[in-house]
């Protein structure tokens, strides 16, 4: 006690003590993620096209006297006009509510397929991720197999077992995609594992599930956000090239490749017949990648100015 | 380094210019770049049964007449001679040979018609063996009641060939034209019964071209014949083949010059090429566009369905704005442009069966349709209709898919699929409706109405009538009129059963470049390239 000297002990001037008052309130790691994401314009521009599009998905063919497979044999290939919007195709349907329509089935497949990754996905290499050893041997090599096998010929088989359409689709794509969710969240649930908070976790008697859903996941939410952004896109450009090869749903209904196939043949004459589908699924897989993009800047820290 | 590349551009320059010289020296063989379409399924004369082979064929052999600008012109026969009221022929053969020098012999031809009755041929029965029933015998060695052998063509000697007929046929010449009837040498085809005619050692003809190269499922090259008897008027020296099935990439081609020659347009763009294109042909064709009814399967073995489906088919939408090719709206099986004894066209003295051009006729398929136990499409199962996505076959379904759903409320699956699967199915009877089409084979309506004979290869609707075979064999043995009322009455037998919907009589929409000359298509929608010059 004698070493420490009197002078030690005077008060601290105000300027000092103020150093240490938090001046701003507290934010937690969704509202920081949040702050980033408004500042970065382009990410935010691709947030409201996509929010545009699931609108438009949903009321847009309410607001057309129209209806997708109605055929007006009298009125073909009309190029785009007052009363319809984006012209007719070849068999005089309504392009611009056949463009609508594909929106739904493409978002539904991209959504669909995408949850079920987020749900297969997570879960698997997460119990793989944790519990390591032999389990996670056998488990990682049934994702080797899956993913040596390539997806257009699960596709071509689940047609032939089911029949073409939307349902064979989103199993083709469900079957098979989430393998890369499987390994991402493995490969981050391998080093989480080894942190003191888990061995907290486990020393206080938590079940392993517990653990899991509890404290693991959520630490790897980041970066399956960011995968799920990036995936679905990557599903709906599949739909859409499952459907441009024929593969996909059957007529009436369209989709945005069904819709770009059929117009092909008549590229030289009608180009707008390929534009607007075209379009559509650009502009779409653009915003979810810009995005997806952003989102992921905003919530790595590393990537943090 | 400013230096550097201009003495590299020299360079270049140079070079070029060298090239193009080499270019423009060598002589260069006159080919002709023909799209020939899908892979065809055979190019031996006895098995092919389709168009697409038959091209082929066509180009490569030559029966003992042929068709020339439309006229029937002798082939391989010098001169023929017709006895016994019509029913025996005897051939005198030119001094033509085969394209490895042999000469073309009265044999080749025996061998080659007994070979297409022979039940048991090997890789398969030809599926046009009925096209020899006005043989004697050939019916009776397809069935399998007497021996090939049996079948009653003789060669008299080498340059000699005689044939007997069940009864006169006043179109016997013109079936010589076709390909089951052309000459194969029985040496070659026993070297490989199932792959000779696709192997260049094998394949040899008789025709003004021979195969010199077949590449699976890509192309084929046929390089002049020069032991062809009228070799000196055969101006083109090549013909390369190109497999390319879809429209869109052939019209690419052809514009891109990559191709001389197609045989189809994507529909959509018929209206354009129609305006501003003087390469572009709208041929006249003797063919059917049909949707075939599996007979066998519930609830199309009802005829009152069947009947239903094909009165609510609006044709005339269909060719105005799906197929845009001038075809015509098919209101009977037998095509327009074949004609009777009496000079009538067949198609227009036969009626229409209930059937009208537009869906004039929707009221009364809704009243069978609930005959049939289905009102307004109630308790109907979902049928698959099946297709191939060649030409306008999609657009075309998908309107009548669109027309049975709005006229009679029952909805049906489509589904496009591959050539030989599509095939594969139909001819195992594994379809509900199936797209399907005619082509006539020589222009008599029996070429039509053959194909629903009980036991014919090709009556894919599985339709089973004693009655119809037994008009169309009556048919066979009588002359004039008398022929032709049997058979107005076989085809209201089968369209009384609606076995097949007719939808259009098809056209050729083709585009052959300005520089091609002579080009021929025959009557029956084959091409000849004989004759056809290239002008530089």
């Amino acid at each position: 006690m004698n070493n420490i000297s009197p002078d030690l002990w005077q008060p601290i001037t105000y300027e000092d003590r103020d150093k240490e008052r938090i001046a701003r309130p507290s934010m937690t790691f969704w509202q920081d993620v949040w702050r980033r994401i408004k500042q970065n314009k382009s990410a935010m521009l691709g947030f409201v096209v996509i929010m545009v599009i699931l609108l438009l998905a949903i009321v847009g063919p309410w607001l057309s006297q129209y209806s997708y497979w109605e055929q007006d044999l009298s009125n073909t290939s009309q190029s785009p006009s007052f009363e319809h919007w984006f012209g007719t195709d070849g068999h005089g349907r309504d392009l611009y509510v056949r463009v609508l329509h594909g929106a739904r089935i493409s978002l539904a497949v991209g959504l669909i397929a995408t949850l079920v990754n987020f749900v297969v996905g997570v879960l698997y290499g997460g119990i793989s991720g944790y519990f390591g050893g032999n389990i996670d041997s056998v488990m990682m090599r049934v994702v080797d197999i899956i993913s040596t096998i390539p997806l257009v010929l699960y596709a071509i088989l689940l047609m032939v077992v089911l029949g073409p359409g939307l349902l064979s689709i989103i199993i083709a794509l469900c079957s098979v995609y989430w393998v890369r969710m499987a390994r991402i969240v493995r490969g981050q649930i391998l080093s989480l594992r080894e942190q003191e908070f888990i061995f907290a976790a486990k020393s206080l008697g938590a079940s392993p599930f517990r653990i899991l859903v509890r404290h693991l996941i959520p630490n790897t939410m980041g970066t399956i956000i960011v995968t799920i952004t990036l995936m679905i896109p990557e599903a709906i450009f599949t739909e859409a090239f499952l459907s441009f090869i024929g593969l996909g749903i059957s007529a009436p209904k369209a989709s945005w490749g069904s819709m770009t196939s059929d117009a092909i043949g008549g590229l030289r004459s009608y180009p707008y017949q390929l534009f607007f589908p075209g379009a559509a699924l650009c502009i779409t897989m653009m915003s979810f990648n810009i995005f997806g993009d952003g989102l992921r800047d905003a919530l790595d820290p590393r990537l943090r100015k | 380094m400013k230096k550097k590349i201009t003495l590299f551009l020299v360079f270049v320059l140079i070079m070029t210019s060298f090239a193009a010289c080499g270019g423009a020296k060598e002589k260069t063989p006159s080919t002709l770049k023909w799209d020939i379409g899908p892979e065809p399924y055979s190019l031996d004369p006895q098995l092919n049964f389709a168009n697409d082979g038959g091209n082929i064929i066509n180009n490569t052999f030559e029966g003992l007449m042929r068709e020339l600008n439309g006229e029937l012109a002798p082939g391989m026969a010098e001169s023929y001679e017709i006895t016994h009221e019509g029913t025996v022929y005897i051939f005198h053969l030119k001094d033509a040979l085969w394209s490895d020098g042999k000469p073309v012999t009265a044999n080749d031809f025996e061998y080659a018609w007994k070979r297409a009755c022979d039940p048991n041929l090997d890789p398969e029965p030809a599926r046009y063996s009925y096209q020899l029933f006005y043989i004697k015998g050939a019916q009776e060695a397809v069935e399998g009641s007497v021996s090939p052998n049996d079948v009653s063509v003789t060669a008299l000697d080498e340059k000699t060939l005689k044939v007997e007929l069940v009864a006169p046929t006043p179109y016997f010449l013109e079936l010589t034209t076709f390909y089951t009837y052309m000459p194969v040498r029985a040496d070659m085809v026993e070297k490989d019964p199932g792959g000779w005619a696709r192997s260049p050692e094998t394949a040899i003809s008789n025709g003004p071209f021979v195969l010199t190269e077949y590449k699976t499922g890509e192309s084929l090259i046929l390089s002049k014949n020069e032991k062809y008897w009228d070799a000196d008027k055969v101006y083109l020296d090549r013909i390369e083949g190109f497999m390319l099935e879809e429209e869109n990439t052939m019209l690419s081609a052809y514009e891109a010059g990559e191709v001389d020659v197609i045989a189809d347009v994507p529909i959509q763009e018929i209206p354009r090429l129609k305006e501003n294109n003087s390469d572009f042909y709208i041929l006249p064709s003797i063919g059917t566009n049909y949707y075939i009814f599996n007979t066998q399967k519930e609830p199309l073995d009802d005829p009152l369905v069947r009947k239903a489906l094909s009165y609510t088919i609006n044709r005339t939408a269909i060719v105005e704005n799906i197929t845009q090719g001038e075809e015509r709206e098919a209101t009977g099986f037998v095509p327009i442009g074949l004609l009777d004894k009496e000079g009538n066209d067949f198609r227009e003295t036969a009626g229409d069966y209930g059937i009208y051009k537009d869906a004039g006729n929707a009221e009364k398929a809704k009243e069978l349709l609930a005959e049939a136990g289905y009102p307004n499409g109630e308790g109907f199962p979902t049928l698959e209709l099946i297709f191939n996505s060649y030409g306008s076959h999609q657009a075309v379904a998908e309107a009548i898919q669109q027309m049975w759903k709005k006229e009679l409320g029952i909805d049906i699956r489509i589904s496009n699929q591959e050539w030989g699967a599509l095939q594969d199915n139909i001819y195992n009877g594994n379809f509900d409706i199936a797209s399907g089409g005619w082509t006539a084979d020589y222009a008599d309506p029996t070429t039509m109405l053959d194909v629903w004979l009980s036991y014919s290869g090709n009556n894919v609707a599985k339709w089973d009538s004693k009655k119809y075979d037994t008009l169309i064999e009556e048919s066979k043995t009588m002359t004039g009129q008398e022929r032709f009322d049997r058979l107005y009455e076989a085809e209201a037998l089968m369209m009384d059963a609606m076995i097949v919907a007719p939808i259009l009589y098809y056209t050729d929409t083709v585009m052959v470049k300005d520089y091609v000359k002579d080009w021929e298509m025959t009557r029956l929608g084959l091409w000849y390239f004989g004759y056809a010059r290239i002008e530089e």
